[in-house]
């Protein structure tokens, strides 16, 4: 770990301080993981670990093609890793992951819901597939759109909803069943500054109610503002783990997230 | 279970708000089921299942005409039309009536046919009693002006034959009654002092006629609706791979699948949902099918469908091509990239297995290599099941072969399909 703050050069990642470090009443540990793709020069995640405790909001941050996705994926059990492991909820995710699926709730980074059904009609079959029915699931739709401002709008085709309301629909999708731990890829990625504003005050909210919120994000103020700690992604390694302020502090000259950022994942472009 | 019923509500939610699938799916079967009929009602028309109108130029004015008219008439096949108006027609209106297509074809009987036909005969029925002490002379040539069909350029050699042989038929029974006439003539003119009188029968002694019965079956003759309905029934169906297929594609673009996939939900349940739900929506394409073929063809003017007293036959036979179709779907879906490759590789499979299992031309009158390769159309399978039991009163013992066949390759699909998700979902 660099002593003096600045851009590491080494193999070890920028740590904040000691608090930071993840330990303590953990509901996910990543172990040493690692994802080849078939027929990839190098790996996607390369043997990173970090740990997330109950009831915090963590980031994970990194430019295009850092491993973000890859990693969430992995986690919410839709890609096996190579190696290394995966612990959610005290449960290793390789060998019964059809018994965590109900623990977690996943909004992706596309607007994963049906284009011609209304808000309500998304919400009532997700919840069906979660095991909600009758007047438990109609309160919990109702509760949902609630959180996300849509309640006037339930019954609206998704087609017809702007980009924002599209974005709050995703989040209300995910969170109906109530899940322990919830995945947020890119949740505010191109949607105007109110409906962005309603979304981190809605996950500050999940996170007082007692879920652990995992979400990657590329806009460095927002992580800033809302993660107790984030982990800097890049080239599939991390980089930088610990809370904002402890690495804006960590490292000289650097007065926001997005300058640590930057000096840490270096200013030439990624695609 | 609630993952199955969810899915059905779903996706019948989703396609009742899809016009374009609705399109596909209901409306085009219906208009190739009505214009198909319609066209093929007059082919069949055109190819002697009902009478066709045709020219008679009689310029001879005797005999032989109203002979031809008269025999014509009673095969039934052919409606003579000899007047325009309240005028014989000339022979120069037929011959323009029939290049500009307003008749498939006209009999020209030229001047002096009948005339001259019966002198022949008389000449030759003499000229047959020889004496024994003179060697047999050869029959000279006919010198008959005979009769004249004109064609119009764009009728097809089947039915110039057909139109050929049976006027050839008409005058060769002419010619032997002509015959027997004058060959009774002079057998009584040289039996004249005899007590006995020479009488020929020119009725004919071999007849051919079609069997009643088939196989211990009692064979309907097969109309353009009993053809028809079924197999524009069944292209309607297995076009539901663009619809199922453009939806599966459309869950994995938008991400849903990743979501579902993350659900605590099987595989099975989530694909047996879909299923569940576009074999209904095919049972009521089929209902509407045969519904059509049952009232609609009949106000329209052409023969309905005839489906006989094996209902739930037929409707088996329906499930286990809506179960085939859907399965299919299910698999370009997943195995298919984009929307465009899935629209476009299943309209084409789809086109291409219609066309090999006799919907658009009877498998039957294709050439033996694609007869052998018909086999292997689900649509042949299905289409031949419907047949057995629309035209050859079969059974569900009958139909018990292509009905497996249509089960397993549903089956087969289904279960690549289910093998190509749980890859995917367990991240190989």
């Amino acid at each position: 770990m660099p002593s003096d703050g600045n851009v590491p050069t080494g193999r070890e990642p920028v740590r904040g301080d000691a608090t930071d470090t993840g330990a303590g009443d953990e509901i996910l540990k990543v172990c040493r993981l690692v994802k080849v793709y078939r027929g990839a020069a190098t790996p996607a995640v390369d043997g990173i670990d970090f740990a997330v405790r109950r009831g915090e909001i963590f980031g994970l941050l990194g430019p295009n093609g850092a491993g973000k996705t890859t990693v969430i994926s992995i986690i919410c059990t839709l890609l096996r890793p190579t190696s290394g492991s995966v612990t959610l909820c005290s449960q290793d995710t390789s060998l019964r992951p059809a018994r965590l699926r109900s623990l977690f709730g996943l909004a992706p980074q596309e607007i994963a819901l049906y284009p011609s059904l209304t808000a309500r009609e998304n919400l009532h079959y997700f919840g069906s597939l979660y095991g909600l029915s009758g007047r438990v699931l109609r309160r919990r739709i109702e509760e949902c759109l609630a959180l996300v401002g849509l309640s006037d709008r339930g019954g609206t085709r998704i087609d017809t909803f702007s980009g924002g309301m599209k974005r709050r629909a995703n989040l209300a999708a995910a969170i109906l069943h109530s899940p322990r731990v919830l995945f947020l890829d890119e949740p505010t990625v191109g949607i105007d500054a109110q409906s962005r504003n309603l979304i981190l005050e809605n996950l500050k909210t999940l996170r007082d109610d007692g879920a652990t919120i995992v979400y990657t994000t590329h806009y460095m103020e927002e992580a800033e503002n809302l993660c107790e700690r984030v982990a800097i992604m890049d080239r599939g390694k991390i980089v930088a783990e610990g809370s904002p302020r402890s690495l804006v502090a960590a490292m000289d000259g650097c007065a926001n997230l997005e300058e640590s950022f930057l000096r840490l994942t270096g200013r030439h472009l990624r695609d | 279970m609630t993952t199955l019923l969810a899915t059905i509500r779903k996706e019948l939610l989703e396609l009742r708000r899809d016009r374009a699938g609705i399109l596909v799916l209901l409306v085009m079967p219906m208009a190739l089921v009505l214009i198909v009929s319609l066209v093929q009602d007059n082919v069949m028309q055109a190819t002697g299942e009902t009478p066709i109108r045709v020219l008679l130029v009689d310029l001879d004015n005797g005999f032989l005409g109203r002979a031809v008219e008269k025999h014509l008439r009673l095969d039934g096949g052919l409606e003579l039309i000899r007047k325009q108006g309240d005028r014989e027609i000339s022979e120069e209106a037929a011959r323009k009536a029939v290049v500009d297509g307003d008749f498939r074809f006209c009999i020209l009987i030229a001047p002096g046919t009948g005339a001259a036909l019966r002198e022949q005969v008389r000449r030759r029925a003499v000229e047959s009693f020889v004496p024994t002490s003179k060697p047999a002379k050869p029959a000279a040539p006919a010198t008959v002006p005979g009769l004249i069909l004109h064609f119009d350029p764009a009728v097809q050699g089947a039915f110039r034959t057909a139109v050929v042989n049976s006027l050839q038929r008409v005058l060769l029974g002419i010619e032997l009654r002509e015959k027997g006439a004058a060959l009774s003539d002079t057998i009584e003119r040289k039996m004249r002092q005899g007590t006995v009188r020479f009488e020929l029968d020119t009725e004919p002694v071999l007849t051919l006629r079609e069997a009643p019965d088939s196989g211990g079956r009692s064979p309907r003759r097969p109309t353009a609706a009993q053809q028809n309905v079924p197999a524009w029934a069944l292209f309607g169906m297995f076009f539901i791979v663009v619809p199922v297929s453009g939806a599966l594609i459309r869950e994995r673009q938008s991400g849903t699948f990743r979501r579902l996939m993350t659900m605590p939900i099987s595989l099975a349940g989530l694909l047996a949902g879909k299923v569940i739900a576009y074999v209904l929506v095919c049972t009521a394409q089929f209902v509407l099918m045969v519904a059509i073929g049952l009232f609609a063809l009949p106000l329209l003017g052409t023969s309905g469908l005839v489906v006989g007293p094996e209902w739930p036959v037929v409707g088996i036979i329906a499930l286990s091509a809506a179960l085939a179709a859907t399965g299919y779907g299910i698999m370009v879906g997943v195995l298919a990239r984009s929307y465009e490759q899935a629209s476009v590789f299943g309209a084409v499979s789809i086109v291409i297995a219609a066309a090999l299992g006799g919907v658009m031309i009877p498998v039957y009158v294709m050439p033996r290599s694609m007869q052998a390769v018909s086999v292997v159309s689900p649509l042949a399978w299905g289409l031949n099941a419907f047949q057995d039991v629309f035209v050859r009163e079969g059974t569900l013992r009958t139909v018990g072969p292509d009905l497996a066949r249509l089960t397993l390759f549903s089956l087969a699909a289904l279960s690549v399909a289910w093998w190509s998700l749980r890859r995917s979902r367990s991240g190989e």
